[in-house]
């Protein structure tokens, strides 16, 4: 009995060996194939559609969509569909997914993935095989410093033109001097401590005293950190992912009869759900909603998405928008592979887009002539001071 | 000394701590009574809560509201309580009735697919947008800013009077109903010894069935009491919710009521003076060696009762 | 070879005064009762070793029939869960300790091999030296989180290690700030929330992996070797042990045996385990993460261990196959839709007896689906008007069959509501009532499927996921592969 099991075993091993040598041995190759235009083409997007994040990628998904919807609509056009991806802002999972997108000979390009580091975490895959990728929402200024070029794009500015922007603001206009303090908290995940750290130091090379805080995206009560906030206290900066985080943090202020001013980043900018008077934000364009040019594409989309929508929507239809202009180019003989679109993609830029500026890359695939606005907010309306 | 730190930060902890301790008491009485870890309480949690804003909505919406506070406050707690109750009574039945005489660990799985069902039902109904109660801006009464005045200058917001006040009041309510109902005795038979009280003639399906509604309804309160001071609503919030009120449930001595209060109170003190005095960012990382320590100096929790074990 | 013994073998004399450790003497006797068909009892005389051989040699063809990334990515995902699921079945199945703390030895490993060999202090130790060192510093630090924990039983055990789970996430989390005392200034351990990137591959004394591939067998090798080992553990003094540890602790220490020290052995091996599968997916990722080693991850190998049977290697093989694959299938809402139909229909006919019934409730629903799709085409416009998710046949017929209103959010919500409540209350009914109340709800599961659910394919399987956990629970609560006990109390 031991006998014919172990030689069962033994035979079992060499077998396995065999084809384990085989198939290393097999070079995988990746799909380099052209794409008859006929039939349409398929863009993935990677967003964090579930999990704690669900609401920022449910609306990148929505916009992005609703973009395919409205371009689908019109005759001649070479129909899109965006095929989603859920990465539930976990770089491991969004690796996974990205497999899946490679492996997917339809698909001709990605938009996303949401975080930074989902952008690090999948870059390797999504450049073997060949496809580009642009984020409406990854900051971290070093995602664009050359590694990726060619294959990563975003069509928002990164931290180091935002975090300038915002100390020097502070220090110029709202009475934060050399000596007095400012509370920067951060939300414990990579885009919020990128711009915190930023700020940070900006203002602290300027002599301000800055009292480094943290809250986590799970936490729906900040009166325990407002209680920390000194009548010196001038400013406290908060570079949050989720608007209704500034703005509970910004009522609690309140509340407690502080005077510190609150000061939220581009993620918080909201105007459905920040909107605690006297606050200030910062964010590289007008706001959607409230653009007179924009009504109507907005009406349209609460028609199909009903409810709510926040800031880290719009900038995905603006994506979706690009790739179908490259697509267009790159179909004019029919046929479209990845690298064509990868090209053609890096070469679009738009004079109006619903976010109010032009929008075009650099070279690197940041976003060029990124520069950012200061908004106060006044009886719930976002007003453009700088 | 800075004393306006102190009272402010023993104020919110006291509210945070008292929502945790109503999620608790629900964990706690199921626990007691089927020795099963509910991880569908904390998605009861986020029912209630949602169903306190479909309230406020239909009276007109935050910035519009059409009634008096006390009623609309009324309203809320009875719909909510209602709601959250007859979701748990209908989880009892359809989930885990199967399951009672099954190894420990199955309802326990089960539980957590109840809990994923719920959550992921809720995100694609309702949206995964943070939504808000906005009680600082309701109109004929902004309960989240009005607020009375402490010592040392502190305040402590009408928000964070309904909830410790409503907290405290359900609590004696449920009490008395354990300690002096019929129901409640037979609830504390059952928790006992389930075959021993059954054999004396106790309707042990319904005592189940009791305990989950009460259970439920409390944890469907604490969504509104913890939405009236801390204001949103989303899909997952239920799910840090119900870790935590498993904490103070076991901190506090799991199946002992009184002890899923203490716990509470412990966990949103702890939170709240490791943010005010040490640090924001290794605020969980405090609170979690705090309570590591109280469990290895009362393994049962403070005020649990060293198990005999029956050979 | 206790647990296994024929049972076409004639029982011996004193078989129904001893029933097995911890088993009930009703559902001891249970599988003599049973009539097994010869397939299973020949199934049975096989030895165990030989179908993890099977399942390696299978296993190990997946690269050679496929050249998809993607599925051999999902592979490695897989056998990365069997490995994680593999280790918690010591501490779970055989010894019987609710660890919530597991995933923390997982990220603890990771985070390990990440800072030994990555830019981030500029070390790249040999991956040979890397694996003892992570190997022994888990199992250390599982003693560590051991023996404290060692005297409590039951949930006080289970929430202390769940303690210790986030006591580990906030510090990997927050660990580019780590000051003493807060008196220095923050060091930068872990990255912080931008993790530590640029993580090298595993080389193993000159052999390099670098493929997906090659990761897929290191994995592959690795999951059999252990997956073996654990079964010589097992079938050891010290698997018996722990397996009378968990049926009765008490009854064990009577016996004489050291529980602390097996409680302690129990969570070394897991820890272990774990620590060796993180150094695998740090490799992999090339980047470790904070976020991969949190409750969500806890909960997904505890469902594939639970699912597939505590204490059952088979289960713990089958239980990650079935959570992991279903989850990344259900990701395309093409294929989901297949699935969601076939499982439907097929369910129907292995459950509908007699067939007569089986073609009403079909054929009634096909006709109620006619029905309604003639009267609204001309009441309500509309509802005819949408997008079908599904292309070929199915989508064409599906077209002509279903209603597909124009922006169905709203009305899918409904009906989704709707549908709900209607499977709950079918499991009420009993006999003909059911069956004809299944007609309505079919249709109105497949219109909930087509106008909602299918449209949020990322929401919908998590919601499936929930079904499928509550469903087979409830079905079978000892896991598809464990073996029935009764608790006695």
């Amino acid at each position: 009995m031991v006998k014919r099991v172990s030689l069962v075993a033994a035979a079992a091993m060499m077998a396995a060996l065999a084809i384990v040598a085989s198939a290393v041995a097999r070079p995988t190759t990746v799909a380099a194939s052209s794409l008859s235009c006929t039939k349409g083409v398929q863009i993935g997007m990677l967003a964090p559609i579930t999990g704690p994040a669900a609401s920022i990628g449910g609306d990148q998904l929505h916009w992005a969509q609703f973009y395919a919807t409205q371009w689908n609509k019109v005759k001649g056009h070479v129909k899109i569909k965006i095929v989603q991806g859920d990465t539930q802002l976990d770089p491991s999972k969004a690796s996974t997914v990205a497999q899946s997108f490679a492996s997917n000979k339809n698909i001709v390009g990605v938009i996303g993935p949401a975080g930074s580091d989902e952008v690090q975490a999948t870059a390797p895959i999504l450049r073997k095989a060949g496809l580009a990728f642009a984020s409406g929402s990854a900051t971290r200024v070093s995602l664009t410093n050359g590694s990726q070029k060619g294959f990563f794009f975003r069509d928002v500015p990164n931290d180091g033109v935002q975090g300038p922007t915002a100390a020097n603001y502070m220090f110029e206009k709202l009475g934060v001097k050399s000596g007095s303090n400012v509370m920067v908290v951060d939300d414990q995940e990579s885009y919020s401590t990128g711009l915190a750290d930023i700020v940070g130091s900006n203002l602290s090379g300027k002599g301000v005293h800055v009292d480094r805080e943290s809250i986590s995206q799970k936490d729906t009560d900040f009166s325990s950190l407002v209680a920390k906030v000194t009548s010196a206290t001038k400013v406290v900066y908060l570079p949050f992912q989720l608007a209704s985080q500034a703005q509970l943090f910004a009522q609690q202020l309140k509340a407690q009869g502080k005077s510190a001013i609150a000061f939220g980043s581009d993620g918080t900018f909201d105007s459905s759900k920040f909107t605690v008077d006297g606050s200030y934000i910062s964010f590289f364009a007008p706001d959607v909603t409230t653009i007179a040019a924009d009504a109507k594409i907005v009406a349209a989309f609460q028609k199909q998405f009903p409810g709510a929508t926040s800031p880290f929507g719009a900038p995905n239809y603006v994506l979706a928008q690009m790739y179908s202009s490259a697509i267009t180019t790159a179909c004019k003989d029919k046929k479209i592979t990845r690298a064509e679109l990868r090209k053609d993609f890096a070469k679009v830029s738009l004079k109006s887009t619903i976010l109010g500026t032009p929008i075009r890359f650099t070279a690197n695939g940041d976003l060029a002539g990124a520069k950012f606005h200061i908004f106060k907010i006044t009886n719930g309306k976002y007003q453009t001071v700088q | 000394m800075n004393w306006n730190l102190f009272v402010t930060e023993l104020v919110s902890g006291i509210t945070h701590g008292s929502v945790y301790a109503l999620i608790a008491l629900g964990y706690s009485m199921v626990y007691g009574i089927l020795k099963l870890l509910n991880f569908a309480h904390g998605d009861i949690y986020m029912v209630g809560a949602y169903i306190g804003l479909g309230i406020i909505s239909v009276f007109g919406g935050p910035l519009a509201l059409t009634v008096n506070v006390v009623l609309l406050l009324f309203v809320m707690f009875l719909c909510s309580m209602l709601g959250g109750g007859l979701l748990g009574v209908m989880i009892e039945r359809f989930a885990y009735r199967r399951l009672r005489n099954a190894p420990r660990i199955a309802p326990l799985i089960t539980a957590l697919g109840v809990s994923f069902f719920l959550e992921n039902s809720a995100q694609l109904i309702l949206g995964a947008q943070q939504q808000s109660y906005n009680s600082f801006s309701w109109t004929n009464s902004a309960i989240a800013f009005s607020h009375f005045t402490l010592p040392a200058g502190a305040v402590i917001s009408y928000a964070s009077v309904i909830v410790i006040v409503g907290a405290i009041v359900l609590m004696i309510a449920l009490t008395l109903f354990v300690q002096r109902t019929q129901t409640g005795k037979a609830m504390r038979a059952t928790s006992f010894d389930r075959e021993a009280a059954a054999m004396m003639g106790i309707d042990v399906d319904r005592v189940i069935v009791v305990t989950f509604f009460i259970g439920s309804a409390l944890a469907g309160a604490a969504g509104v009491f913890n939405c009236l001071a801390y204001q949103q609503v989303f899909p997952t919030m239920g799910f840090q919710a119900g870790l935590f009120a498993f904490t103070a449930a076991v901190v506090g001595g799991i199946g002992n009521l009184p002890g899923s209060v203490v716990g509470g109170l412990l966990i949103g003190l702890a939170e709240a003076f490791s943010i005010g005095y040490i640090s924001s960012t290794f605020e969980q990382a405090i609170v979690f060696a705090i309570l590591i320590v109280v469990m290895l100096v009362r393994p049962s929790g403070i005020l649990g009762r060293a198990a005999v074990q029956k050979v | 070879m206790d647990g296994e013994r024929d049972s076409n073998l004639p029982a011996r004399p004193d078989e129904a005064q001893v029933p097995r450790v911890g088993v009930d003497e009703w559902v001891a006797t249970h599988e003599g009762r049973l009539r097994r068909n010869r397939l299973v009892a020949e199934l049975e005389r096989v030895p165990r070793p030989a179908f993890y051989l099977a399942f390696g040699v299978a296993a190990a063809l997946l690269p050679v029939i496929t050249n998809d990334g993607y599925i051999i990515r999902v592979g490695f995902d897989t056998l990365l869960y069997m490995l994680l699921a593999l280790g918690l079945n010591i501490v779970v199945g055989y010894a019987g300790l609710l660890d919530l703390g597991y995933v923390a030895f997982y990220g603890f490993g990771a985070y390990s091999y990440a800072m030994l060999a990555s830019p981030k202090f500029g070390l790249h130790w040999d991956t040979l030296a890397i694996l003892p060192v992570v190997v022994v510093a888990s199992a250390l630090l599982g003693f560590l989180v051991a023996i404290p924990s060692r005297r409590l039983v039951g949930d006080y055990l289970a929430i202390i290690t769940l303690f210790f789970l986030q006591l580990f996430v906030t510090v990997y989390q927050n660990g580019n700030r780590i000051s003493i005392l807060g008196l220095t200034r923050g060091y930068d351990m872990t990255g912080g929330p931008n993790g530590i990137p640029g993580v090298d591959n595993w080389d193993l004394g000159g052999l390099k992996i670098s493929s997906l591939n090659g990761y897929f067998y290191a994995a592959l090798i690795t999951f059999i070797v252990l997956l073996g080992i654990v079964y010589l553990i097992d079938q050891s003094r010290t698997g018996r042990a722990w397996k009378s540890l968990r049926e009765d602790p008490l009854a064990a220490e009577l016996m004489g045996m050291p529980v602390n020290r097996l409680k302690l052995i129990a969570f070394a091996c897991g820890a272990a385990i774990a620590g060796l599968t993180g150094t695998l997916f740090a490799a992999l990722n090339t980047a470790v993460f904070s976020a991969d080693f949190d409750v969500p991850t806890l909960i997904i190998v505890y469902a594939m261990l639970i699912l597939g049977g505590a204490g059952s290697l088979g289960g713990v093989i089958l239980g990650a196959l079935v959570v992991n694959v279903s989850l990344e299938f259900l990701r395309t809402p093409g294929h989901a839709t297949w699935v969601f139909y076939v499982v439907v229909v097929a369910t129907l006919i292995a459950r509908i007896r007699p067939w007569r019934w089986l073609a009403v409730v079909l054929g009634g629903t096909v006709a109620l689906g006619y029905i309604v799709h003639a009267i609204a085409a001309s009441a309500w416009p509309r509802g005819t008007h949408g997008d079908v998710s599904v292309g070929g046949w199915l989508g064409s017929w599906l077209k002509g069959w279903e209603l597909h209103p124009t922006n169905p959010m709203f009305i899918g919500n409904i009906a989704f509501v709707i549908l709900v409540f209607a499977v709950l209350a079918l499991t009420l009914l009993q006999g003909w009532q059911r069956r004809v109340a299944m007609i309505p709800t079919l249709y109105l599961a497949s219109f909930a499927w087509e106008n909602r659910l299918v449209i949020e394919p990322s929401i919908t399987r998590l919601i499936l996921i929930g079904v499928i956990l509550i469903v087979l629970m409830n079905a079978r609560p000892q896991g598809l592969l464990g073996t029935s006990r009764v608790e006695i109390v």
